[in-house]
């Protein structure tokens, strides 16, 4: 399993970083990056098979992210990390968008989420 | 009552304002009232001012009509004895002229023969009590009569002296030698050649002239009388004193023939009338006091059915009238209540729209300083169980749960808050309502059991298939038979039962026999942040959001409840939603 590769992107850096170490323990190749920039280097350099996408961020938007990350690495899965409810009707999360969890975030829940996404992967 | 942040206080405001809220209902009750009677009157007036005004007018005509007429009848009753009277006297004097010129001295002072004559005259002209002769000297020469009056000296009386002067002469009434008050008629006939005369002279009883007097149509009030030139009454009088005494008139006797006047004594109003008797020094006066004005009322009196008819228009105008202003208020009133109904549902849907926002607006800007605690607490669980142990690990582990137990706490309440302030994003599918509630008693299945609460399902057969959102109805659901089952004690009963209301509702029932609902509570049981539970098991956001939820669907929540006895929620669900696009 030493090719779950997870790159986490949040500009609440003290979330990320905990949530990276946390994701690290339980065995996931996990990074964090805490803004866009840095994030479309990352991918560039290493293109991760599951993204944990903050929803909102300053400078390009979660969505305008997805939308760059997905159209160069349309095999990349996004789950989308929100402060708001995973169903906002003024920031839709996209259709091709793997899934959503909200903050603060349930480590189960999410690892049960990436290991989804990592299966689907594999499927495709 | 335990409410987040200030648990008294509104209970306490309401206690301070309870007064005041009675008070306001009271005027607005009053209000209507006073409404009800200012429009009773304004109408009543309106519709009565012309009719008041006709009849007033019509009054006075018809008051001066019968004032004319009363007067022209006063005058011609007046004119009618005075003609009588007069043609009376008149009579007797050419009678006694006839006689003085018929017959000479010598055979009038013939007892017998003056006897004769007088049986004679008195069978013609009648109403004559005797008949005598007087000489120049005033002694009676021969008398016929009922009293023995011959022989008697007349020189002293007035009327002799006035009758040896005018020739002719209707004396006043007086009693003279007969005690009998009387007036007397008499005619001087001079004796050729010589400086000597003799009267004949006939007198009158003064009933003669009473009958002229109640030939005239008196009322009750009324008084006719003949008065001298001294004012000394020559008849009886009903009200102006004895015969032969000074009148108590209080009215001048004009000089003229005949006269009607109006007077007024203490407060009474008179028609006065006088007519000079000619021949005689007598004025026959007339005081009416049955006016034109006790006529009217005669008039109406009299005439009861018009009275009547009066009394009846006038009642069946003032029901008509009630009726006619009780409608219109309260039509007035309900189209108020209507109002004041309507922007209070506004207000209510605006306030839960606002309090939305705000809520959303917090909870995401505490859920990103809570995943920081959430991932750091996290981490420190995850590095305390993967080292060996040291002093106190328990201890630390136990702290660290009880921040992330914290942090799912605050989770709960920031995502229900989410959830209210969400834009719901309705999905319609064709549902089986029956199916829904029995999804949702799926969930519950544990607590019931754990709780041992009776359930008593009683779920309509043949229902329609209904339009809406089943998530939507689902989270409705739960919400309110979590409620009923924390209200219920262990082993209460919770019953469910489904049904139609009318073609395009169904209604589900959801009903429990716990601990019931305040009246104060119940008043406030859909507002958000609202809650009776206990800190941290109820965020005061469910009912709240069933509510926004039912609003949205198109239908509604109700809610009875009895305090010891039980709360009866009634979710009514249209057969097809009707998307509500205001508030949430």
């Amino acid at each position: 399993m030493s090719w779950r590769k997870v790159l986490i992107v949040d500009d609440e850096v003290e979330f990320a970083a905990a949530l990276s170490e946390r994701l690290l323990l339980r065995d996931y190749d996990t990074k964090a990056v805490y803004n866009v920039d840095d994030a479309i280097a990352a991918i560039k350099q290493d293109p991760p098979e599951v993204l944990l996408l903050d929803l909102k961020m300053p400078g390009m938007s979660g969505i305008e992210l997805y939308r760059t990350i997905k159209e160069l690495y349309p095999s990349i899965e996004v789950i989308f990390v929100t402060g708001q409810a995973c169903q906002d009707g003024d920031e839709t999360i996209p259709r091709g968008a793997f899934d959503c969890v909200m903050k603060p975030v349930d480590i189960d829940e999410l690892t049960i989420k990436i290991d989804k996404a990592k299966q689907n992967i594999i499927k495709k | 009552m335990n409410r987040n942040g200030d648990p008294a206080l509104t209970p306490f405001m309401q206690s301070i304002l309870r007064p005041f809220t009675n008070f306001v209902n009271a005027i607005k009750k009053d209000r209507y009232k006073s409404l009800k009677l200012r429009l009773f009157f304004y109408i009543g007036t309106l519709a009565g001012l012309p009719l008041i005004g006709i009849a007033m007018i019509s009054y006075f005509w018809v008051f001066n009509i019968l004032k004319d007429e009363f007067r022209d009848h006063l005058r011609w009753q007046l004119e009618d004895s005075q003609r009588s009277i007069e043609s009376f006297l008149q009579e007797k004097l050419a009678g006694l002229r006839f006689l003085t010129n018929a017959y000479s001295l010598d055979e009038l002072s013939d007892d017998t023969m003056i006897h004769t004559i007088f049986a004679k005259f008195r069978k013609e002209f009648g109403e004559i009590v005797d008949l005598g002769l007087i000489n120049s000297e005033g002694i009676q020469l021969s008398y016929a009569g009922p009293y023995h009056l011959k022989g008697r000296d007349y020189s002293n009386q007035d009327w002799f002296q006035e009758v040896s002067i005018r020739g002719v002469y209707i004396s006043d009434v007086f009693t003279g030698y007969r005690k009998m008050p009387h007036f007397a008629i008499a005619v001087r006939r001079e004796m050729p050649g010589k400086h000597a005369f003799w009267v004949l002279r006939a007198t009158v009883d003064v009933e003669t002239l009473n009958r002229f007097l109640s030939s005239m149509q008196l009322k009750e009030y009324d008084d006719a009388f003949i008065v001298n030139k001294d004012g000394i009454l020559q008849t009886p009088s009903r009200f102006h004193g004895k015969i032969l005494e000074r009148a108590a008139l209080k009215f001048p006797v004009p000089a003229q023939d005949l006269s009607l006047m109006d007077y007024k004594r203490d407060s009474i109003y008179l028609e006065v009338g006088y007519a000079h008797i000619k021949q005689s020094s007598w004025v026959l006066g007339m005081v009416v006091q049955s006016t034109a004005s006790s006529r009217m009322i005669e008039l109406f009196t009299k005439d009861v059915g018009t009275l009547y008819l009066i009394i009846v228009l006038v009642i069946i105008g003032s029901i008509a009238n009630s009726i006619i202003t009780s409608s219109v208020v309260n039509r007035i009133q309900e189209a108020e209540q209507r109002r004041e109904a309507a922007i209070a549902e506004t207000e209510h849907t605006s306030k839960l729209a606002s309090i939305g926002r705000l809520a959303a607006g917090i909870a995401h800007e505490i859920n990103n300083p809570l995943a920081v605690i959430n991932e750091k607490a996290g981490l420190m669980k995850d590095i305390l169980q993967l080292i060996g142990n040291f002093p106190n690990k328990e201890k630390f582990l136990s702290i660290v749960f009880s921040i992330t137990d914290s942090v799912d706490r605050c989770r709960t309440i920031t995502q229900r808050l989410l959830g209210f302030a969400r834009r719901m994003d309705v999905s319609l599918e064709i549902i089986d309502m029956n199916e829904t509630i029995k999804e949702v008693i799926g969930f519950l299945e544990k607590e019931i059991l754990y709780r041992n609460v009776n359930l008593d399902m009683n779920l309509s057969e043949n229902l329609p298939k209904i339009e809406s959102d089943r998530g939507l109805l689902q989270q409705v659901f739960l919400n309110i038979a979590n409620n009923a089952i924390d209200a219920l004690q262990d082993g209460g009963t919770l019953a469910i039962a489904t049904g139609k209301k009318d073609e395009d509702t169904l209604q589900v029932i959801m009903r429990d026999n716990g601990h019931g609902i305040p009246k104060e509570v119940l008043k406030h049981i859909f507002e958000p942040f609202f809650t009776t539970k206990e800190k941290g098991k109820g965020t005061g956001l469910g009912l709240s959001i069933s509510y926004g939820i039912m609003q949205k669907l198109g239908g509604t929540i109700l809610v009875e409840s009895e305090v010891n006895k039980g709360s009866t929620f009634t979710v009514e669900v249209p057969v097809k939603a009707s998307i509500d696009l205001r508030g949430l």
